[in-house]
């Protein structure tokens, strides 16, 4: 499985498995080992919460997942709401890159919405594991992670605030100050859904819909509906 | 919070408590559903009788917000603390969410083109509306909730009639406005 919660280790030559080593045999620098085991624990949440929730994770079941000891999590993590909040901070992380080279890349904003869009539609149906984490999980995992999760859909506003640039007047006065917030509430809602019904395979089926939306309050309907529609 | 807080807010013995309830959580989701079932009638009640599918979506979305700034902590239980209260309360508020689908489902039938509109549009719409006033909740600005009242109203009914005609509703001259929006 690609994990992007748990990317390669730094220098690609050296496969995976010798992380497993313990420090110091094999001349791997100690904390590149430790970076790795951290990388490895946070996977191994990732896979438990997607078993048991997050209330029935144990640690156990994460220093299983992570072949790594019990003594080993608590070097990394003071706890297992702890060892979360990494995964949620690098799902995140994650998620938020991808979406943003995606906006970059394109020329025009109505397109470089679809392409956002698209970015975190199939980064998360690829990741069933990661979407429920961050996107269902993360909201029992306690006020701490509940707080970022808000602020972390909040920092969506700005891609849909950039389309009021440019716009005339008599449509910019017709946008209210909540727009961008109720559109990302509204996109967050239909993605969060289908993964709480565990159906992330639908999830890129909903770009169309969710460009039309999100385009409609600053180009119409009608023109919101052919980049929505485009292929 | 414990049960011992809850039977010593209540002002009852600790046995009654399990008279009635079997944990905390089965508490919990008794709020929630008491809670929900208020706002619903009330929304029901205030869009049921009106025949302008616009004026009803103004007046369901003025009952919810009433009955959310009147009873900001209920509220706060439904749509904060039920998303960080388990599946059984996510799924609850996932359902209520679904209730306001069927009234702006009705939105298409005098949009000018309601046939062309997503199939996701009134899920995204009640999302979108449950985002803003959770977000306020979540930061204890009650106060500001009702103010809110002509945006969300306009957010809602843009799609199906057009940003002009969905203002005209929600700063309240839209008596006629679906006939303008049929013609």
């Amino acid at each position: 499985m690609s994990d992007p919660a748990n990317p390669p280790v730094d220098s690609p030559e050296y496969p995976p498995e010798l992380a497993r080593l313990p420090p110091g045999r094999h001349g791997l620098p100690r904390e590149f080992v430790s970076h790795n085991q951290r990388e490895r624990l946070i996977a191994g949440l990732a896979e438990a919460v997607a078993e048991n929730g997050y209330a029935g994770t144990t640690i156990a079941h994460i220093t299983r997942n992570a072949a790594v000891s019990r003594r080993t999590f608590y070097e990394h993590f003071g706890s297992k709401d702890e060892c979360f909040i990494a995964a949620y901070d690098t799902v995140m992380a994650e998620l938020r890159k991808r979406v943003g080279e995606a906006f970059d890349q394109q020329d025009e904003w109505p397109q470089a919405v679809r392409a956002g869009i698209g970015a975190m539609l199939e980064f998360l149906a690829a990741e069933p594991n990661l979407a429920r984490l961050s996107m269902v999980e993360a909201l029992v995992a306690g006020p701490v992670v509940v707080e970022r999760y808000d602020a972390a859909i909040q920092s969506l506003v700005p891609y849909f605030a950039a389309g009021r640039e440019g716009l005339p007047d008599d449509v910019l006065a017709g946008l209210s100050p909540t727009t961008e917030e109720a559109l990302v509430g509204g996109m967050v809602s239909l993605i969060s859904r289908r993964i709480f019904a565990d159906r992330t395979e639908e999830l890129e089926s909903l770009l169309p819909d969710l460009v039309e939306f999100t385009l409609t309050p600053y180009l119409g309907s009608a023109e919101a509906a052919k980049v929505a529609r485009a292929s | 919070m414990t049960v011992a807080d809850i039977v010593s807010r209540a002002g009852i013995a600790r046995n009654t408590f399990y008279e009635n309830f079997r944990s905390k959580e089965d508490c919990f989701l008794a709020t929630q559903e008491y809670a929900m079932t208020a706002a619903l009638e009330r929304v029901v009640a205030a869009a049921g009788d009106l025949g302008n599918w616009a004026d009803r979506v103004r007046a369901g979305l003025t009952a919810f917000l009433e009955y959310v700034a009147e009873e900001p902590a209920l509220a706060r239980t439904c749509m904060v603390e039920a998303l960080a209260a388990g599946p059984a309360a996510v799924e609850r508020y996932e359902k209520s969410q679904q209730a306001f689908v069927s009234l702006f489902k009705l939105g298409r039938d005098v949009s000018p083109h309601g046939a062309a509109l997503p199939e996701t549009l009134e899920e995204a719409i009640i999302g979108g509306v449950f985002w803003i006033v959770y977000q306020r909740l979540a930061v204890s600005e009650v106060a500001t909730i009702p103010e809110l009242l002509p945006q969300l109203i306009e957010f809602a009914l843009t799609p199906y009639l057009g940003a002009e005609a969905a203002r005209e509703v929600a700063t309240g001259d839209g008596g006629t406005v679906q006939s303008q929006a049929r013609s």
